[in-house]
């Protein structure tokens, strides 16, 4: 008690500032304790719950699989297996549950094809659990619309349609990026209507998801691709360049013949680039004649256009620019030349002095 | 009597596993699954299977190193069927050149699975 008193005495007489550093440094303690104590009980819970969800995961695994099989091979659905839903539907009301089942049938659904996937998919109608994705849709938080968009491709529920084409303009780029792949893996080109009047750029990575999809699918119809050609929506251009290359769309070259006016270098430089794959010798004349007034990413993309296509034709014209400054056209030119006329190529290295170019002739002598 | 034929199946997604599993024993086989490379080479080893089905992608040890392990040091002549997701092309090539007979592009139909698990068992 003598020993509390002189404690409590000393700290009276001690100066405020020393007094003040206690308090911070006492409240500072009880702050670091609480913490420790919350962070104990938050990591006992996530390691409760990841029990739980291994626990959850192989009865739904096993459970699952016990009701693929127990069909009667008919299109119907089996007595047992009527069972098994109604016990389902009961235990999917419960959050925790449902998201377990979602990601055991994800995880199978994504590896299996043919009767079993579509056993799975008939589950997801059977069960109800198409009506919790439907309901996140509405929900608040874009991390719940997109979860829900996610499930409804993956178990392929076309009637979302309408609900989900309103996304495709959310402020939100998950929930945008979702509604893309939804309405491109259910309606591959006919879902790619969004494009007619998107405003939100298509991210590089955005394009090549579309892409990929696209490519899973054969004998697809393909859309008209012109309007996305003129789109004001410069990514919308890109992407639309890609599919003309990937699905040679050759019916739309008047308009990328226009393409090579557009104020957008990049949309230019890519333009002459598909123009280039399609061996077209209509843009030949238009950027010969242009070839001063151009960029130097044109150019080059120009010359690689005339590996292709150049012909005796050209020969002025690619002997001019030997002497080209860029050293990438410098090397396309004699390269061409030596294509298209390769005694005028065999004598050039004696009316030339640049030593760039007596070093590159010599090296596609040899190569 | 006849034994049974033993496969393994060697495969990271366990519900795939535990389908494939319940699929092939009906066919009459015996399955052993590995969650994982590292598993699969335990289980060829301590059991000698007829036939090995092998994901490419997996923890700890790849199929690719699975098949090299079973080829090139157990110097088995073990028919092994690869399971390939898009975009793995030249894994697949790789799986070939190391000793593959067979392949499968993910998603699958498990029934023709066990066709092709049942001609190379022929």
């Amino acid at each position: 008690m003598n020993d509390y008193q002189n404690i409590l005495e000393y700290f009276n007489q001690l100066p405020v500032l020393v007094k003040l550093v206690w308090y911070v440094s006492f409240l500072l303690f009880i702050f670091i304790l609480g913490l420790i104590f919350y962070l104990k009980i938050l990591r006992n819970n996530l390691r409760e719950n990841e029990k739980k969800r291994i626990k959850y995961q192989k009865i739904y695994e096993e459970n699952l699989i016990n009701y693929l099989y127990a069909g009667d091979g008919i299109e119907g659905i089996s007595p047992e297996q009527r069972v098994f839903i109604n016990n389902m539907k009961k235990d999917i009301s419960n959050t925790f549950n449902r998201n377990v089942l979602i990601s055991v049938m994800t995880k199978l659904v994504n590896d299996i094809s043919g009767e079993i996937a579509q056993a799975i998919h008939k589950f997801y109608f059977e069960t109800g659990l198409i009506d919790y994705s439907l309901l996140k849709l509405k929900a608040r938080k874009w991390e719940i619309k997109a979860a829900g968009i996610h499930e409804l491709t993956q178990f392929e529920v076309k009637q979302a349609y309408n609900e989900i084409e309103k996304l495709i303009k959310h402020p939100h780029k998950e929930v945008r990026n979702q509604a893309q792949l939804y309405l491109v893996n259910l309606f591959q080109f006919k879902g790619l209507k969004f494009l007619n009047d998107l405003t939100y750029q298509l991210s590089e990575w955005d394009q090549i998801q579309l892409l990929e999809i696209l490519q899973k699918f054969d004998n697809q119809e393909i859309t008209d691709i012109t309007l996305w050609l003129k789109s004001n929506n410069l990514s919308v251009v890109k992407f639309a360049l890609k599919l003309a290359k990937v699905y040679n769309q050759f019916e739309s070259k008047e308009t990328l013949l226009e393409l090579l006016k557009h104020n957008n270098k990049e949309i230019r430089v890519e333009t002459i680039k598909v123009l280039g794959y399609f061996y077209d010798t209509d843009s030949k004349e238009y950027l010969k004649s242009n070839f001063h007034d151009i960029t130097e990413g044109e150019q080059i993309a120009f010359f690689k256009l005339l590996e292709n296509i150049a012909d005796q034709t050209d020969q002025h014209f690619i002997i001019v620019n030997i002497s080209h400054p860029n050293f990438e056209i410098k090397l396309m030119a004699l390269k061409i030349l030596k294509n298209i006329n390769q005694p005028k190529f065999n004598t050039l290295k004696l009316a030339e002095n640049d030593i760039d170019v007596e070093r590159i002739v010599e090296f596609i002598k040899n190569n | 009597m006849s034994e049974k034929k033993k496969i393994v199946l060697a495969e990271d997604n366990s519900t795939l596993s535990l389908l494939l599993k319940f699929r092939l024993q009906k066919e009459g086989y015996d399955i052993f699954i590995a969650k994982d490379g590292k598993q699969a080479i335990e289980l060829i080893e301590e059991h000698n299977p007829e036939l090995i089905l092998t994901d490419i992608m997996m923890p700890y040890i790849s199929g690719l190193e699975v098949i090299s392990h079973v080829r090139n040091k157990l110097e088995m002549k073990v028919p092994i069927i690869v399971f390939s997701a898009a975009g793995q092309e030249e894994m697949v090539l790789k799986a070939f050149s190391l000793g593959a007979n067979d392949f499968m592009g993910k998603p699958f139909s498990p029934n023709e699975l066990v066709i092709r698990v049942k001609r190379l068992l022929s």
